[in-house]
């Protein structure tokens, strides 16, 4: 596919880009075009993608300073030199995080968000956001306040306040990774949508399966790199760990049912926030056996967090017994990059190792999450899926009897993702009991010996086997599948 | 691209969506700028007078006020707590520090710094309206946080400084999000085997806390920047005109600051000095009339059509 120039959105010639201290490129003699269309960005976690995309909207480097070689036009114009303002008529980008791009709290007063800063008037800004609250389905949103929107709503709003200033170049940046799988659905439409009305759509993510079959082309970004065309598929790629291969499944199981549970929770009430709310777990009875895997299944809000909390000691109960194994419980809560402090990712390893009194060596650990690399950086300049791995690290170290993991996937890429199965391979070899709240099918179906929906509060058993049947109902591969 | 559900007829959907627009959601159906006066002069009055009559009119207008548009799911209780509790003690601590005044109620020792002495019946009331004061005033300012959104503070403030009043806004947008950091990084290095113990040990929990704000709030910075923050000239969203209904109220509240300013300056007595022996407050029939013509936003007026723009309205 020739670009002719009547349809070329952006275009980058031998773009090299410096963050600022960094004697590294981020991004090394970008050559690329952009057409309309959907165009899906694939590459690891810390490779180089958010970065690009905060380039065609003049964010890098204008915003976050450091140094740019190249050239580069948006929309017929320098991005390099333009002001934000006027790029952002021509190329719009959406943030992972839903929370920290609101401005307002109501929805159509964040939509015109935009229109109120480039001073449209006030009958024009109202046509507006009507048109595309309509075309993004989200009509009945009218008047809500942001908070009291599930992820996948708020994300939308989001897109809507971008769209509003009418580029015709939009980039999202993760945008399902914080989403249950019903919310990211309706995301990935709404950008299916939008590249066939004419908008030249860029999607930086990991459940690229999703999208592929509508995609009209893609990116690879690995090191600061950028190729054109389709990378491996994440999980099809490489050898997922055999785990379920090793032996009969359903062995940890039937030792939990045989009377044996390492952990337990008997006929338990509670609540997020203690005695002060509704109760969202009520009478729930659940085992797990050691060196078994129990992955929690349910929408936001069905007490997967509070369950977690709750077995962590967290929380206390309002009824009913927890019961722990003897050791160290390891807890890695949902945003778990916020916990990391120290200079460096192996202090942070070294910190827990310490803590708790754990043998192994901070190197040790390092290596099993693929880490070494890393090992000497700040924590909080890395990337997100690598300081989300980093936190992990720090989190299982010391050798915990019980794992319990908050939506540990969340934002990774499928090497942090392969470092996790890996990681909870290592720790049931070894005995620990690990529980994992996820909305990740897939990884469900990969690693868990139960699989539990959480439902109105109470638990239900949906599988006792690794199942493939649930991930393909989400229309999903399941991760490592090509490997059996 | 589609175009809004034909799911009604269009002249039946019209005006559902002016109403939706309207109130879109029923609490700052005032304008915002109509309030911020209101709120102005009402705390302008039980500031420039120490009469306990006027202040506690004002008191009583303001939250009557504020309970006919506090929006479902906020609460005044905890505001009028913290309200009688300062208001209360004000009142005691002039009433034994104050020791001046004829009609004693009761004695206590000399011996005893600041507070032995007579306690006197004229301090007691002088001590209740100086807290009748800071309840008068603490509902005129109430509606201004419990009734509007951040935003509507935006719109009431005057162009000038419309972007600090965005920069607070949206600072307040992540302070929820800045408590449950707190208990997120407090739990998780909990569970890495941290323990609370002693000052500095919760720089573990309080440095990765701060650290996370600075980031939340250099992100957020960078989404604003990426939708044009900063342009130049804004426009709002919101209608920045005023009905009939509001200008009403606003005249009134201007009108009652004017006149209670306007004495002051004429020092005309209004005010109420209950030394050396209580007095009944001296009452002018206007200034009541004037207290109570801060009532107006209590009643239904015919408020401007707020979010609707211009052609659109009728």
């Amino acid at each position: 596919m020739s670009a002719s120039i009547g349809t070329r959105l952006a275009r980058l010639e031998q773009v090299s880009y410096w963050y600022p201290n960094q004697d590294e490129p981020s991004l090394r003699e970008v050559d690329l075009e952009i057409e309309p269309g959907l165009t899906l960005i694939a590459g690891d976690s810390g490779g180089g993608k958010s970065t690009l995309l905060r380039l065609f909207d003049g964010l890098v480097p204008q915003f976050h300073g450091g140094r740019v070689s190249g050239r580069a036009e948006i929309g017929g114009v320098d991005p390099f030199r333009t002001p934000i303002p006027i790029l952002a008529q021509r190329a719009g980008l959406v943030f992972q995080d839903v929370e920290t791009q609101s401005v307002y709290g109501t929805v159509e007063r964040e939509i015109a968000f935009g229109l109120e800063n480039l001073g449209v008037p006030r009958a024009e800004m109202h046509d507006r956001v009507d048109e595309l609250m309509a075309a993004l389905g989200i009509e009945s949103l009218t008047g809500r306040r942001l908070e009291t929107l599930s992820g996948g709503e708020r994300q939308r709003v989001q897109l809507a306040a971008v769209l509003a200033l009418r580029p015709q170049l939009v980039a999202l940046d993760e945008p399902t990774s914080q989403l249950d799988p019903e919310g990211a659905a309706a995301v990935l439409a709404a950008c299916v949508g939008l590249a066939a009305d004419g908008r030249a759509v860029v999607v930086a993510e990991h459940r690229l399966e999703t999208l592929a079959p509508a995609a009209d082309r893609r990116l690879t970004v690995e090191g600061g790199r950028v190729t054109v065309g389709a990378a491996e598929m994440p999980g099809r790629s490489g050898p997922g760990p055999a785990r379920r291969a090793a032996g009969p499944p359903g062995i940890a199981g039937d030792a939990a049912a045989a009377g044996d549970p390492a952990w337990e929770l008997r006929d338990v009430v509670a609540g997020p926030a203690g005695r002060s709310r509704e109760p969202v777990l009520h009478d729930l009875s659940l085992a797990g056996g050691r060196g078994e895997v129990v992955a929690l299944l349910g929408p936001n809000g069905s007490g997967k967090t509070t369950l977690l909390r709750t077995l962590a000691g967290l929380l206390s109960p309002l009824a009913g017994t927890v019961r722990r194994p003897a050791g160290r419980t390891a807890y890695l809560p949902q945003n778990p990059g916020a916990l990391l402090h120290l200079p460096t990712v192996r202090a942070e390893v070294a910190l827990t190792l310490r803590r708790t009194g754990g043998r192994d060596e901070p190197e040790e650990m390092l290596a099993a999450f693929g880490l070494e690399r890393l090992a000497d950086r700040y924590p909080r300049d890395l990337s997100s899926g690598e300081r989300q791995r980093a936190a992990l690290a720090a989190t299982v170290a010391g050798s915990p009897t019980l794992v319990l993991l908050d939506e540990p996937t969340r934002g990774m890429d499928r090497a942090a993702r392969r470092s996790l199965a890996a990681a909870v391979e290592t720790l049931t070899a070894g005995g620990s009991a690990v529980v994992l709240a996820t909305h990740d099918t897939e990884l469900a179906a990969e690693l868990a010996d139960r699989t539990i929906e959480l439902r109105g509060g109470l638990a239900v058993e949906m599988a006792r086997r690794p199942q493939r049947a649930l991930a393909a109902a989400a229309g999903e591969v399941p991760f490592g599948g090509g490997s059996r | 691209m589609t175009g809004p559900p034909a799911a009604s007829p269009a002249t039946a959907a019209a005006p559902a969506t002016a109403a939706a627009r309207a109130a879109p959601a029923p609490r700052a159906a005032l304008a915002p700028r109509a309030w911020l006066v209101w709120s102005l002069a009402a705390v302008t009055v039980a500031l420039v007078t120490d009469n306990p009559v006027y202040r506690g009119l004002v008191a009583l207008v303001a939250l009557n006020v504020l309970l006919t548009w506090l929006p479902p799911g906020r609460r005044v209780r905890p505001l009028a707590v913290a309200v009688l509790v300062t208001a209360t003690l004000a009142a005691l601590i002039n009433l034994l520090a104050g020791h001046t005044g004829a009609d004693v109620i009761a004695r206590l020792p000399e011996w005893l710094p600041l507070v032995g002495g007579p306690l006197t019946l004229e301090s007691l009331a002088f001590g209740g309206a100086i807290g009748l004061g800071l309840v008068a005033a603490l509902f005129s300012v109430a509606p201004l946080s419990l009734v509007l959104e951040p935003h509507d503070v935006v719109d009431a403030m005057p162009a000038a400084l419309e972007r600090t009043g965005i920069a607070v806004a949206t600072s307040l947008n992540l302070v929820s999000g800045f408590g449950r950091t707190f208990t997120e990084v407090r739990d998780a290095q909990r569970m890495r085997g941290w323990k609370p113990a002693g000052l500095r040990s919760w720089n573990e929990v309080l440095v990765p806390v701060i650290l996370t704000a600075i980031e939340d709030s250099v992100r957020l910075a960078e989404a604003m920047e990426a939708r044009a923050f900063g342009a130049g000239r804004r426009t709002s969203y919101a209608a920045s005109g005023i009905g009939a209904g509001e200008a009403v109220v606003v005249v009134a509240a201007l009108a009652a600051a004017t006149l209670f300013v306007g004495l002051r300056i004429a020092g005309v007595a209004m005010d109420w000095y209950p030394y050396p022996t209580i007095s009944f407050p001296p009452i002018n029939p206007i200034l009541v009339l004037a207290c109570l013509g801060l009532a107006l936003p209590a009643f239904p007026l015919p408020t401007h059509p707020s979010a609707a723009p211009p052609g659109r309205a009728a």
